[in-house]
């Protein structure tokens, strides 16, 4: 009698916190989301309005940016250039991170990839505006070097396909988007780089052998094959990295710069970001809600590719 | 101009011999940051050349007398990412725990994306949210409880906070894998023992320390970088070394930012800038030696 | 055409810009980056730039360097103000503002004046006196470097020697305030701005613009200070003219000591420090200075006549249409008639 007593206390007990332990979990759990909705909630609000009063959607998106003068404008140059060069950007991040996430975390028993790993470790956390600042003085070195031999002739054999192709490829200025695609994906990698290695480290070696057994051919085995097992981390992975250097500024200040025209892509480029930096700490009250207008779109389309992200998979 | 043959040849390695390609990869990234490292230590030269280790040992910030000391940016560092991690582990954990156990099926989905959307905000946004609504927040609740005391809403505290809730999501990201991924028999045997729900947690949650390890390393990483929103909230002073999180004080990586723009005027900011940035590449590398040696005594 | 620097004429550049690539139908396209006046100056030595903006003239060493070579002049006028936070003396509540003087803010970021309630406060506000708390001061500056800092402490070193001794001037400085009172930084003129209005009892320097926008909130919690021009003994409200009033005697000023007004080949530190403090008219302003190459092709730039036909054009409408009342942003202070006329002094050094 005594013992089944003794054991339905401490089965209360463990009841008991059990639901005080999965409460707290849920506690932290929402309290990690709650500012997020303060803070979107924040943008949108000040952001559509702000829309609404610069001139509707097509004309935000299109326009130049507004002076302290102007009542509408929006942020078209920056936004092309935020998209460019995060595309870039994210291209080569996932390139390069991908096989080093597969590499730190497949052969994770070799010496040189703890090395490779303790070194990613660092890279994600070195300030970006450093990342930045390596970026422009690569470029300053390689420059001309670059113009003379590559890009110079590149651009003479290209130019029969069209004048556009000019805005594109060609002799590069100092400051262009190329090196803020450049800096934005060295900051990209080390996240991809950190996800993908989780999820492939994580596959059970059952399934591993099952899939090394299947596939034949390493490559075959461990990017067909088990493509299924890790693609969810993957897209994570690419999603988040993209999302975070669409929203980078320090980076982008030497080495893209800036730009409130529409210019060629081997000259100074603007960003939305850089936008928002600037525009936010203006007492004007025009470039204010310009720079939460812009954040809402950049939300907006940040969302939209997670969305779409989501249901593919 | 090496770069491009050499990424292609990494790439055409992979599709030939695929381990090869891979430990490419691996080298390209030492590399990078093997460079990084060697720009900042040439920047830096003059500033070590003058002062000797002085600058990352003294707490100074005197820019007409040239004179300069990082020491306090590198507390400012260490204590906006202790709390930043103190606060955002916790909170990363109880995502995880929250999408694999407590919710329904259904909204799993939605709950992760919104996790994973608090990561998509520029970071300017954050320090924006942080000046007008997060700092002055934080001073009337801690200066309402006794004895705190914060005079000014933009200290080390806020920072650490605005931190926490931005480096949050990449600890989640890299738990949740884990968390998803523990095997099926494992789960069933820890229910055959009769475990509640929340003893199962932990245990799964011991199961995965890898991931909560690699997790904690890129939201440390992502704390100690933060340039930008830190910057905004963080209080900026810099003239005196301060171990109290409730003051206004800096970290390396906002003093850089915040510092760089003007620097070239002075003829010794730009190599102590950068010898902060040296101090941070060391710190980082010593955590992941630390973290290395805990792993291989605990046979993780 | 490309240029960066200062971070306080951006918003006014970019609206001269703008303006001008109206006016000229589309055709001009004038970039310009708030890049910090330091790294502009950077940029622009380093060729990467066609045109530089900094608050500061070209510092002494690297005018050495180039001496010769290059123009600097203003294009446009800054003023500085005091915004405080005291909730008990607010001009809402009193109807009155703060008199202060070069010495007691000095001393108040100094951290020798500690408490609002200090003698020396009251001696130079009897009617407020009896209203003013014995609480800290929170002393807010700048964190980021920033030439505001830099006219700020230039003012303060000029007109109050013993912080030249003590603290000397430049876009950062050790403020003794953070060591021996309260003091802290703000991020940027908005963040000054900010810190003042949200922490009770505390002082702070802002651009005029940042100021005025928010003028209802500061006048709730405190207000802006009234400032004495130690040489004429009076107290100046920050307004318009008061500031021009101060440019133009500056100007008069290093005439009559120099003997003629400044070349744009010169070395301009000298000439900024007699703008500072000047013997009438608010004393707290700034310059805004652009630099020009005067030989684009022989400095090396690619498309050089172009360029420099271009910025020629552009300045020129900067110093004449642009100092019009239309096209100057809320905040700034058109350049009296005899600076600008040192710009377009300069702009016909530009080779063409």
């Amino acid at each position: 009698m005594t013992a089944e007593r003794k054991v339905e206390d401490v089965t209360a007990v463990r009841m008991v916190i059990n639901w005080l332990g999965l409460g707290l979990f849920a506690l932290l759990g929402v309290a990690a989301v709650v500012p997020l909705f303060l803070i979107i909630g924040d943008v949108y609000i000040k952001g559509i309005d702000a829309i609404n009063r610069l001139g509707g959607l097509w004309v935000f998106l299109t326009e130049l940016p507004p002076t302290p003068f102007d009542e509408r404008g929006g942020v078209g140059p920056m936004l092309v250039g935020t998209l460019y060069m995060t595309a870039l950007g994210a291209l080569l991040g996932i390139a390069v991170g991908f096989p080093l996430g597969v590499y730190i975390g497949e052969m994770r028993r070799e010496k040189f990839a703890n090395v490779a790993r303790a070194g990613v470790n660092v890279l994600v956390e070195f300030p970006t505006i450093v990342v930045g600042l390596f970026v422009y003085a690569v470029m300053s070195l390689a420059k001309e070097d670059l113009n003379r031999y590559l890009l110079y002739p590149l651009s003479k054999t290209l130019s029969p396909v069209g004048g556009w192709i000019s805005l594109f490829i060609g002799p590069l200025d100092g400051f262009n988007a190329y090196a803020g695609a450049a800096a934005l994906s060295i900051i990209m990698i080390p996240y991809v780089a950190l996800i993908t290695a989780s999820a492939y480290a994580s596959i059970e070696q059952p399934l591993r052998e099952a899939a090394y057994a299947i596939g034949g051919r390493e490559f075959n085995a461990l990017f067909v094959v088990l493509r299924k097992a890790v693609s969810r981390a993957v897209v994570t992975a690419a999603l988040l990295g993209t999302a975070k250097i669409a929203g980078e500024t320090a980076p982008l200040l030497f080495t893209a710069f800036g730009n409130t025209y529409y210019a060629p892509f081997t000259g100074p480029t603007g960003a939305v970001s850089l936008w928002i930096w600037y525009a936010a700490q203006t007492p004007y009250d025009v470039q204010i809600a310009s720079a939460y207008g812009a954040a809402a779109v950049l939300l907006t389309i940040i969302l939209t590719i997670f969305i779409i992200a989501r249901i593919r998979s | 101009m090496l770069l491009i043959p050499y990424l292609i040849a990494a790439y055409g390695l992979l599709f030939v011999k695929l381990r090869w390609g891979l430990r490419l990869f691996g080298v390209f990234i030492v590399a990078t940051i093997g460079l990084l490292t060697v720009m900042f230590l040439v920047e830096a030269y003059p500033i070590i050349a003058r002062d000797g280790v002085a600058v990352f040992l003294e707490a100074r910030w005197d820019p007409v007398r040239e004179s300069y000391g990082v020491l306090q940016a590198l507390a400012g560092t260490v204590l906006t990412s202790a709390v930043a991690m103190a606060l955002a582990m916790p909170m990363a954990l109880g995502v995880a725990v929250t999408i694999n156990e407590i919710l329904p099926a259904r909204w799993r989905g939605m709950f992760g994306s919104l996790v994973d959307l608090t990561a998509t905000m520029p970071t300017v946004i954050y320090g924006l949210w942080g000046l007008f609504v997060l700092g002055p927040t934080l001073q009337s609740l801690i200066n309402y409880l006794p004895g705190g005391m914060m005079t000014s809403p933009y200290t080390l505290f806020t920072a650490g906070v605005l931190l926490a809730i931005m480096i949050t999501p990449y600890a989640a990201a890299v738990i949740r894998e884990g968390y998803a991924l523990v095997p099926k028999p494992v789960e069933e045997a820890i229910y055959a023992m009769g475990a509640t729900r929340f003893e199962a947690v932990l245990i799964k949650l011991r199961y995965i320390r890898n991931y909560i390890l690699g997790g904690f390393f890129l939201a440390l990483g992502r704390a100690m970088g933060e340039t930008v929103a830190v910057a905004m909230v963080v209080g900026g002073n810099f003239v005196r070394l301060t171990t109290n999180i409730f003051e206004s004080g800096i970290t390396i990586s906002s003093l850089i930012a915040l510092q760089f723009p003007n620097a070239a005027s002075y003829q010794y900011m730009v190599p102590a800038l950068f010898a902060g940035a040296l101090l941070l590449t060391l710190f980082g590398l010593a955590i992941n030696a630390v973290a290395i040696y805990i792993i291989q005594r605990g046979q993780i | 055409m490309t240029g960066g620097g200062s971070t306080f004429v951006a918003p006014q550049m970019f609206g001269w810009s703008k303006t001008f690539y109206q006016v000229t139908g589309g055709k001009i396209q004038v970039n310009y980056q708030s890049i910090g006046s330091g790294a502009g100056t950077a940029q622009f030595l380093e060729k990467k730039l066609d045109f530089g903006g900094s608050d500061v003239p070209m510092p002494k060493d690297k005018y050495q360097q180039v001496a010769g070579r290059f123009v600097q002049f203003p294009v446009i006028i800054g003023s500085i103000v005091m915004a405080y936070n005291v909730p008990e003396i607010a001009y809402q509540k009193t109807g009155k503002y703060l008199n202060l003087t070069a010495e007691v803010i000095a001393l108040i970021y100094m951290g020798e004046i500690k408490q609002w309630c200090d003698a020396r406060i009251k001696a130079l506000n009897p009617g407020l006196a009896d209203k003013l708390p014995c609480k800290d001061i929170v002393a807010v500056h700048r964190s980021d470097g920033s030439g505001t800092t830099a006219a700020f402490t230039l003012y303060l070193s000029e007109a109050y020697p013993v912080w030249n001794q003590t603290v000397g001037w430049g876009f950062t400085v050790n403020w003794p305030a953070d060591q021996k009172a309260k003091g802290t930084g703000g991020k940027g003129n908005e963040g000054v701005a900010q810190a003042v209005l949200q922490t009770p009892y505390s002082i702070g320097y802002v651009e005029f613009a940042y100021w005025a926008k928010n003028k209802d909130k500061y006048d709730q919690v405190g207000g802006v200070a009234f400032v004495r021009n130690d040489n004429d003994g009076k107290y100046y409200f920050p307004t318009t003219e008061n500031v021009a009033m101060g440019a133009a005697a500056g100007l008069e000023r290093y005439a009559r000591k120099y003997g003629a007004p400044p070349s744009p080949e010169a070395d301009w530190n000298p000439v900024s420090i007699e703008f500072t403090n000047p013997p009438r008219g608010y004393p707290i302003m700034s310059f805004t200075y652009v630099f020009l190459w005067k030989d684009y092709a022989a400095e090396g730039y690619g498309d050089a006549a172009t360029k420099a036909a271009l910025l020629k054009e552009f300045f020129k409408w900067v110093l004449t249409e642009g100092q019009k009342q239309g096209n100057i942003v809320e905040g700034y202070i058109p350049l009296p008639s005899e600076v600008a006329r040192i710009g377009l002094e300069a702009l016909n050094l530009v080779k063409p």
